[in-house]
């Protein structure tokens, strides 16, 4: 208890505390959270095995700290890099220190990167997880932007799932000022002012034959 | 010179998605225990010193601290306990943690049991806690799970290395037929059918080239390992015990796009390695195992695997980090089909992830087991039938990866 006491007069400061006055809240209307509460159960026939439905939300603060940049970025129509002031690496998504073991974590710069980047290698998604399931087909691309020596993920739209090409140009797009939430998914990728796709291929002509059945299938979901 | 690491026996419930028969997991690990102790008639619970727990998602579980529950419920009050958890190595990184315990000399006997309950929650609902694995700021919401990711790596990979669809499918057709021998694994339990290439090619598409059929299942599952000093070994299962005789354990970058340009791969392999589709954790961690092991050729040294097929793509990516095929070779090794029963490096006999399940903490336990097993000559006893047993096997390599290929271990087991 003394130590407590003694604690509380000191009144240490070990870092300022942000204040936050640009607030939103985008929480869908109705979502609470509840705790961890019993919603139901189910008894076999036999009586021998019994199944009970435990209900649990939570709402998470992702205190995102010295990568706020990125992210206030985002909210702004920005693409945020980081490079390193000793060997110049340069990196979306971004590194507060230094790869480069020789570096010894060195702070990085904020830097401002061009809104294109260039596919490295793509996929299309046919399933995914449930936030997502609707949204299908996706097609995702790892991209380097600008002069990232790591490339990042995100979805590429306007252009048909079997129509993605390695080393394709791409533009960043972002979402509408209102809609955008400081998120990853408040930007994706577009093909570039210009680029045509090659003509339809084996490969394409099978992805295409994948592929179809998914626009179907995301019909039939509620 | 440290000491010699062994294991003497192991079993895991039988695998699936819904009702196992021993749905609690304390349940499910107390029979792991007793078929363990049938087979292995002198081995007690009470000569166990330490016990490593090794479960992935406490998300599945709906419960913190669950080994707390099973060590309790076998009676273990008073012994040491701890878990292990390294994404879908985590298998891999107990048995690596029990194995170092044992070596260091402060423990004799250690007791792995590894487990997850998957079917809690939905399947799409049980992609996106796997998801949450990977870098959830960057890559979770952009529609990404992990078979997304393995397809972004593979659908380069298979082109740099002129691998087509119809090759991996391949694997996966090999693999969830040899769980057809199996009466423990999910594929034999629950699809209970044999598959041809043609029907993995016509399955759903999951992610491109990655359809439904070259995915591993999502399981519930417990398995228990007993690894030990070569003392004990020697004193309990003197005819079939194996040896750990070689180990080792890497890791690469969270995000698979982050092992782009990596200055430290640079330094270890050179510039363009791993590249976003290469598992260079799985190479480094390989050429640990060998150096510790004397394997100077896997192909010739080794004589079947147990490996981490949760997808056909990463089998044959992992075939290619182990040292067996190079980017020449890749292609003409999986279509001469060197990794089937009748090839001569038989990979997942037990049926993998992909035909036995993955259940995510109990499966590098698992793989760990059917090794056991063929190096023991249990094999007949365990599987329905010989087609699945490796004959005269010395030398098996156990894989257990993670993530993206974020941790990756390999073991060198060898028949005593």
């Amino acid at each position: 208890m003394t130590v407590t006491l003694t604690m509380n007069k000191k009144n240490k400061k070990f870092a300022d505390a942000p204040v936050f006055t640009d607030k939103k809240d985008y929480r869908p209307t109705g979502v609470t959270e509840v705790g961890l509460t019993f919603v139901g159960h189910e008894i076999s026939e036999d009586r021998t095995a019994m199944n009970q439905f435990l209900h649990y939300d939570q709402l998470y603060t992702i205190r995102h700290g010295w990568n706020s940049k990125f992210f206030i970025g985002l909210l702004e129509g920005k693409i945020m890099g980081t490079r390193c002031p000793k060997c110049g690496d340069t990196w979306v998504p971004v590194r507060t220190h230094c790869w480069n073991l020789n570096c010894n974590l060195e702070h990085t710069d904020w830097v401002e990167m061009p809104l294109t980047a260039t596919v490295h290698t793509w996929t299309v998604a046919g399933w995914s997880g449930r936030s997502s399931l609707k949204r299908l087909p996706i097609i995702l691309v790892y991209a380097l932007v600008g002069d990232s020596k790591v490339a990042i993920a995100n979805e590429l739209h306007n252009l048909a799932p079997w129509d993605v090409e390695f080393g394709m140009p791409l533009q960043i797009v972002f979402k509408p000022q209102e809609e955008r939430v400081g998120a990853i998914t408040d930007f994706h990728f577009e093909p570039a002012d210009g680029w045509t796709p090659s003509p339809m291929t084996p490969e394409k002509e099978r992805i295409k034959q994948l592929v179809e059945p998914v626009y179907d299938w995301v019909k039939t979901l509620k | 010179m440290s000491r010699k690491v062994c294991i003497i026996g192991g079993a895991t419930t039988p695998f699936d998605y819904g009702p196992t028969g021993f749905e609690s997991i304390e349940g499910g690990a107390a029979e792991c225990v007793r078929e363990t102790q049938q087979d292995v008639p002198g081995f007690s619970l009470r000569d166990l010193d330490l016990m490593i727990y090794s479960h992935f998602s406490v998300h599945f579980g709906h419960q913190l601290a669950p080994e707390w529950i099973i060590h309790d419920h076998l009676g273990l009050v008073g012994l040491p306990h701890y878990r292990v958890e390294n994404g879908g190595n985590t298998g891999g990184s107990a048995l690596y943690a029990a194995a170092l315990a044992v070596m260091s000399g402060h423990h004799d006997c250690v007791g792995v049991i590894g487990w997850e309950t998957m079917d809690s929650v939905s399947q799409s609902q049980g992609s996106e806690f796997i998801a949450m694995a990977s870098d959830i700021r960057y890559e979770l919401m952009v529609g990404g799970i992990y078979p997304i990711y393995y397809a972004a790596m593979a659908n380069k990979w298979m082109k740099d290395n002129h691998v087509t669809e119809e090759d991996v499918a391949r694997i996966a057709v090999k693999n969830k037929n040899n769980a057809m021998d199996n009466p423990k694994a999910q594929w034999y339990r629950n699809d209970h059918t044999y598959l041809t290439v043609d029907d993995v090619m016509n399955s759903r598409l999951i992610s491109y080239p990655i359809k439904k059929y070259d995915c591993c299942l999502m399981s519930r599952g417990v398995a228990f390992v007993v690894v030990c000093s070569e003392e004990y070994a020697k004193k309990v299962n003197p005819d079939h015990y194996v040896t750990i005789d070689g180990m080792g354990l890497s890791s690469c970058t969270i995000r698979a796009g982050d092992r782009l340009n990596n200055p430290t791969w640079k330094e270890h392999y050179g510039p363009g390695y791993p590249e976003m589709t290469e598992f260079g954790a799985c190479r480094n961690a390989a050429e640990q195992a060998y150096t510790m092991a004397g394997i100077k050729d896997p192909l010739k040294d080794i004589d079947f695997g147990e490996i981490h097929d949760a997808f056909s793509t990463s089998e044959a990516q992992i075939y290619k980090a182990l040292g067996l095929a190079d980017t020449d070779t890749i292609a003409k090794f999986i279509r001469d089909e060197r990794t089937s029963m009748h090839g001569d490096i038989p990979m997942n006999p037990g049926g993998g992830l992909l035909g036995y399940g993955h259940p995510v903490g109990a499966t590098g336990i698992m793989s760990t087991i059917e090794a056991y097993y063929q190096l023991a000559g249990l094999i007949p006893k365990k599987h329905l039938s010989t087609t699945t047993e490796v004959p005269d096997a010395e030398c098996g390599i156990v894989n257990s990866h993670a993530g993206t290929g974020t941790s990756i271990s390999n073991f060198i087991l060898r028949r005593h």
